[in-house]
């Protein structure tokens, strides 16, 4: 192919990626208009906000999207990376609205864009190359991110999240270029990948398979790479924990659903796939949900919170059938919801003052209910109970598992759905510790609390959101029906 | 023993001594070494392996991971600077303000 039809190919591509360019683009102007307006934090905000909210018009006016390979293969749209894109670019509007008044606001906004630039590639790699690059742009922007509180403790946190991360990302790499030396090709959707994976069958495929996988965990933050977790949310500020504990959660979920399908072989492959996933999962749920047992702290009690709920979205990976990932990704839009709900609440608790122990939250709902209730809403939906959305996630998921479990009979699979059922009864324990502290306990003599309407409306719009999509899952269930996965 | 064999084998020392070093040395400074190691014996890997398949895939790759440990040493450094300032030393076991509390 000559240099001029390459050009041509390139620029044709180009039109295909407006979401990227726009946030591309915005990050530039950001990046400017910050270093103008360095005292006032309300213009980024006002423009990184446009940003998010312009990006998502190309996404949804071109939705139902036929899949096109970009820029020789390096990137693929269709609807799995859409339906993605749609979540993270929310999730990036969220988080801006959740966030109060910031020191280095601008650099704080060009992080958020970032991620969610990085997050937004991710889900359309269809390279190694690219998956690596998305990967670490997501990566070294919340390295970042987590030091914005400037104080020791989100120091720490920064430091610690930044070597942990380097050390899974660079197995990660390892692991990468062992497969480049048995496949042959870092294209991992071809069929000359596809073949080449059929014809070895050595441990060192095995190896170099779990080496990948091990840096898609660290992002999910899955037992075993899930030690980071608690010492970041603590740490970081509680904006930036709702952002991270979903955007890239969501995104690494994605790129594992995509790898783990082409390491599957169509079923062909002689390792157990279905069963290591299903491991994963169950240490997920009983590490997650039995160390946020004993926690007092409301935001490292939501880290373990978040280590679980990975294992909850991986249950629907576990079939590797495509009605099981339909119902993992419709897991994964639940959970955005009812994660910013209860940090978007946890935030606005944050402006009276501290939240170190569940103790300072105290009687707050006899002081205002409104937010106290939406408390209550996200964390029944994080139970997985009824009148939320976060039932019928679950309740879809199970049922998932249940009829692959009556195609294969294997033993994990049922353990794997006792330990989700009993979870859910052992979870009930902590997640309702928040709401009966703010209802039950008497609030100390003299704490006040203001209402803002803002965030009542925000809470406001959650609330109904979940609730309604209890009622009518369809109405999202309709757009995720038509993801299909063509390799 | 052909060349790529044995550079392969060089990859494996190299990554496990990167490894190692991750787990055994305090500082962090020797732990981002030890980090630089385990990309290095990926860069290794993917030269070698380039020589036996068709196009410049597995080259350019490791020009992109240099490019990658770069912005990695760049932004730990920062980090790392970052929270010199407040404990006066670079000793990760020495940060103590975020454990369990139990």
């Amino acid at each position: 192919m000559g240099l001029n039809n390459q050009l041509d190919s390139i620029y044709e591509s180009l039109g295909y990626v407006w979401p990227e360019l726009i946030l591309t683009f915005s990050i530039l102007v950001v990046l400017t208009t910050g270093l103008i307006f360095k005292e006032k934090s309300h213009v980024t905000f006002v423009l990184s906000g446009i940003a998010l909210a312009v990006a998502l018009i190309p996404v949804l006016i071109t939705w139902p999207q036929q899949p096109v390979s970009l820029f020789s293969n390096m990137l693929r749209v269709d609807d799995f990376a859409a339906f993605f894109k749609v979540l993270f670019l929310i999730g990036g509007l969220l988080t801006l609205t959740i966030t109060g008044k910031k020191k280095e606001a601008a650099e704080f906004h060009l992080l958020i864009l970032a991620v969610v630039l990085g997050a937004c590639l991710l889900v359309m790699s269809m390279n190694f190359v690219m998956v690596l690059l998305a990967l670490e742009l997501i990566s070294l922007s919340s390295y970042l991110l987590v030091g914005f509180s400037f104080d020791r403790k989100s120091a720490e946190g920064s430091l610690k999240y930044f070597l942990f991360g380097t050390v899974a990302t660079a197995v990660m790499i390892y692991g990468l270029s062992l497969l480049y030396g048995l496949a042959g090709t870092l294209d991992f959707s071809s069929s000359p990948f596809i073949d080449s994976l059929m014809r070895t069958q050595s441990p060192l495929l095995l190896v170099s398979c779990l080496l990948i996988l091990a840096g898609f965990l660290f992002k999910m933050a899955a037992v075993p790479l899930h030690l980071w977790a608690p010492d970041v949310y603590e740490a970081a500020p509680t904006a930036v924990v709702a952002f991270l504990s979903v955007v890239p959660k969501l995104a690494g979920m994605a790129v594992l659903i995509k790898l783990v399908l082409s390491f599957y072989l169509f079923g062909q492959s002689v390792y157990l796939w279905p069963e290591m996933i299903a491991a994963v999962s169950i240490a997920s749920i009983l590490v997650g949900n039995l160390s946020a047992l004993v926690q007092t702290n409301p935001k490292r009690m939501l880290a373990y919170s978040s280590v679980a709920q990975s294992g909850f979205m991986l249950v629907g990976l576990t079939t590797l059938q495509l009605e099981g990932i339909h119902f993992a990704i419709f897991y994964g839009a639940i959970f955005l919801l009812m994660n910013f709900l209860v940090f978007a609440v946890l935030t606005y608790y944050e402006k009276h003052g501290d939240i170190n122990s569940v103790n300072s939250l105290s009687g707050l709902g006899r002081l205002s209910w409104f937010p106290a209730f939406s408390m209550l809403i996200g964390m029944v939906a994080l139970t997985g109970l009824p009148p939320t959305a976060g039932f019928t996630a679950k309740l879809l998921i199970f049922s998932s598992l249940w009829s692959s479990y009556q195609e294969t009979h294997s033993m994990i699979l049922i353990a794997l759905f006792l330990v989700g059922l009993l979870n859910t009864v052992v979870s009930l324990f902590f997640y309702l510790k928040i709401p009966y502290f703010l209802f039950i306990k008497e609030a100390p003599v003299g704490v006040t609390i203001k209402s803002s309407g803002f965030s009542n409306l925000l809470h406001l719009v959650l609330v109904i959101a979940l609730i309604y999509l209890f009622l009518q899952p369809d109405l999202l269930m309709g757009w995720i029906n038509r993801i299909t996965f063509v390799l | 023993m052909n060349k790529t064999d044995l550079l392969f084998y060089l990859g494996v020392f190299l990554f496990c001594s990167g490894l190692l070093m991750v787990f055994t040395k305090k500082n962090a400074i020797m732990i981002l070494m030890g980090i630089e190691l385990m990309l290095n014996a990926a860069n290794l890997n993917l030269v070698a392996f380039n020589q036996s398949t068709p196009g410049l895939d597995g080259q350019l790759f490791a020009l992109f991971i240099i490019i990658v440990a770069v912005c990695e040493a760049a932004v730990g450094i920062a980090i790392l600077l970052k929270a010199y300032r407040f404990y006066q030393t670079v000793v990760p076991d020495q940060f103590r303000d975020l454990h369990e509390k139990l």
